[in-house]
């Protein structure tokens, strides 16, 4: 159990005879990780774990050397923006911040202070002073993170942290992610929506039926799965002619023209060899190149690849 | 323990404390409380109204009354249910409200939490009864006019006041700490609270051994005027002042460390509940 990493050994958790996860071992690592996977998949109570809102039915759970069992010294390094929409009573946000910072044992004056600096950070200054109970489901989710990045902690666990957000509101936060991530702390965040995750994350968990299936970066997750070629499209002004070169290559195992007339989509066994003979291939057939793009190396894919589900992974 | 520890964990749990006075006391939690303090307001208002003038100088009847009145329905019913309602919420209001997690997202050890919840829950259940119960001590005095006044104020009537009040407190403290646990323990604690209520009512035809572990029981030796109880005062026999008021302590720390226990354990399965 490493003093700056988060680990978790042959983790499980049951309530009751009902399976939360099984069995799971990881190493996170500073930056941004992407716990990803369908609604019940084991992602919150993976979360609940990691911050001691939850207890393993076995195995070991190590927050930068910490005990999540812990609560004292666990929030002093941990902020969690949890899943649930609910609030205290008749809290408004500046008292909700307060009071969380309160809790910190920060003095009264300069708790005032960092609340009106979370409120700006979070884009909620001017409603500071109203009820939650009537804020819209963006701004919830906005007090959530206020929250949770309260006391600056060096782990910030959200918990689907976009949800209610509008475009502009998850532009702000994802920016607000990885601002955090580069300033080396350890940001997990979890998602159903996994184009949402490909787009921000470092590197992924992808959680099923309360295992973990894969790990790592989605580029080398999807390497690993062999039993699906790789699938590059090529965008070009003469597509048929580099379908057919790449058909000669014995590791392309397909190469379909798209309905488009300027695109043609080769399935290959071996994606650094394919792009180590497109350059000749190009060259051999004359065509001027657009673009030349991975088409399965989303996170998407690669979990409907490995759950079994090409296509439909949520 | 440094100091620094200590300060923080004593501005921790006043924190807390605040907080959970703010929710019982100027929140929709309270109007249930104050429905049963009207109770005995309403019952000494009505008896100054409709007081005989033939027992309007006997301030003995009065003392008499008040005595029976705090014993059997003040005491039994109006402190139980007041305190069943602010302690029991102190947890299970958070877990209904689904909020109970941002106290656990804290840096908080879960001790310094159910003490601050206690103190807080304590602190708006001596605010709301015990100026309720002198106000209800004043009224029964009130038909007396100026004899009645000077009674409360410098006579044997402040004494039994202080008394009436300090039971009151003692009981706060120990019925707080049961319906805190209860609250920790039961989706809802008032199924517990009415079986405990059962118990206490029972406690005169309760061998002397089962007595022991009712509250009222030591309460009501406390008394500063016994009530009459009639046949059963047979059943009962006073316990020392002293031994009442340290076994009613004494009971209060065992179920704050049960309660603390509990705490620890904890997790957050809302939608278990």
């Amino acid at each position: 159990m490493t003093p700056d990493a988060i680990t978790l050994r042959d983790v499980s958790k049951f309530y009751g005879e009902v399976l939360g996860v099984n069995r799971i071992t990881l190493d996170l690592k500073p930056g941004l990780t992407g716990l990803v996977g369908p609604n019940g998949s084991g992602k919150s109570t993976l979360m609940h774990l990691l911050t001691g809102l939850l207890r393993p039915t076995r195995g070991e759970i190590s927050v930068l050397g910490v005990d999540p069992g812990d609560p004292e010294r666990l929030f002093r390094i941990v902020g969690y923006c949890t899943q649930y929409d609910s609030f205290p009573s008749g809290a408004t946000g500046l008292s909700f911040l307060r009071h969380a910072l309160a809790l910190h044992g920060v003095p009264a004056d300069e708790g005032d202070r960092r609340c009106f600096e979370l409120l700006q950070q979070v884009g909620l200054a001017d409603a500071a002073r109203r009820r939650i109970a009537g804020y819209s489901k963006g701004m919830r989710q906005r007090i959530k993170l206020a929250h949770a990045l309260g006391h600056a902690p060096r782990v910030l666990v959200l918990d689907e942290p976009l949800n209610g957000l509008d475009p502009m509101g998850r532009a702000e936060m994802i920016r607000l992610f990885k601002e955090l991530a580069a300033d080396g702390r350890f940001v997990i965040v979890s998602s159903h929506i996994l184009h949402e995750v490909d787009a921000i994350c470092d590197a992924v968990v992808m959680v099923h039926g309360g295992s973990v299936v894969a790990e790592g970066q989605i580029r080398a997750v999807r390497g690993e799965i062999t039993s699906q070629p790789i699938q590059v499209l090529v965008r070009c002004d003469r597509p048929r002619a580099i379908a057919a070169a790449a058909l000669a290559l014995d590791h392309v195992v397909e190469a379909k023209l798209l309905d488009d007339g300027a695109s043609v989509l080769v399935r290959t066994r071996d994606a650094d060899a394919f792009y180590a003979s497109l350059t000749g291939i190009v060259i051999g057939s004359g065509a001027a190149v657009e673009t030349v793009l991975p088409a399965d190396e989303s996170v998407d894919a690669v979990y409907g690849y490995l759950i079994g589900q090409p296509g439909v992974p949520t | 323990m440094s100091s620094a520890r200590w300060t923080l964990w004593r501005r921790q749990a006043w924190a807390v404390a605040r907080h959970e006075l703010v929710r019982s006391v100027f929140s929709g939690r309270v109007v249930p409380v104050l429905l049963l303090l009207a109770m005995p307001l309403s019952l000494a208002g009505l008896r100054a109204f409709f007081l005989p003038p033939g027992q309007r100088l006997d301030l003995a009847h009065s003392t008499a009354d008040f005595a029976q009145m705090f014993a059997l329905f003040h005491l039994r019913f109006v402190v139980f249910f007041a305190c069943a309602v602010v302690f029991a919420k102190l947890f299970r209001g958070e877990i209904l409200e689904r909020s109970l997690h941002y106290s656990l997202l804290a840096p908080l050890d879960r001790a310094v939490l159910v003490a601050g919840k206690y103190v807080g829950g304590l602190m708006a259940a001596w605010l709301l009864l015990l100026p309720a119960t002198a106000l209800t001590f004043v009224l029964f005095h009130l038909p007396h006019g100026a004899a009645g006044f000077r009674q409360v104020l410098s006579g044997t009537g402040a004494a039994h006041l202080a008394g009436y009040l300090a039971v009151v407190a003692l009981a706060c403290c120990a019925y707080g700490a049961l319906f805190l646990l209860a609250g920790l323990y039961f989706s809802n604690p008032m199924v517990p609270a009415l079986i405990f209520l059962g118990w206490e009512v029972a406690t005169p035809f309760l061998p002397p051994a089962l007595k022991a572990l009712s509250f009222v029981h030591y309460l009501s030796s406390l008394l500063p005027v016994p009530p009459s109880l009639g046949p059963l005062a047979l059943l009962t026999r006073p316990v020392d002042p002293w031994l009442a008021g340290c076994g009613l302590l004494a009971a209060t720390t065992v179920l704050l460390v049960l309660a603390v226990r509990k705490a620890r354990g904890l997790e957050v399965t809302y939608s278990a509940e």
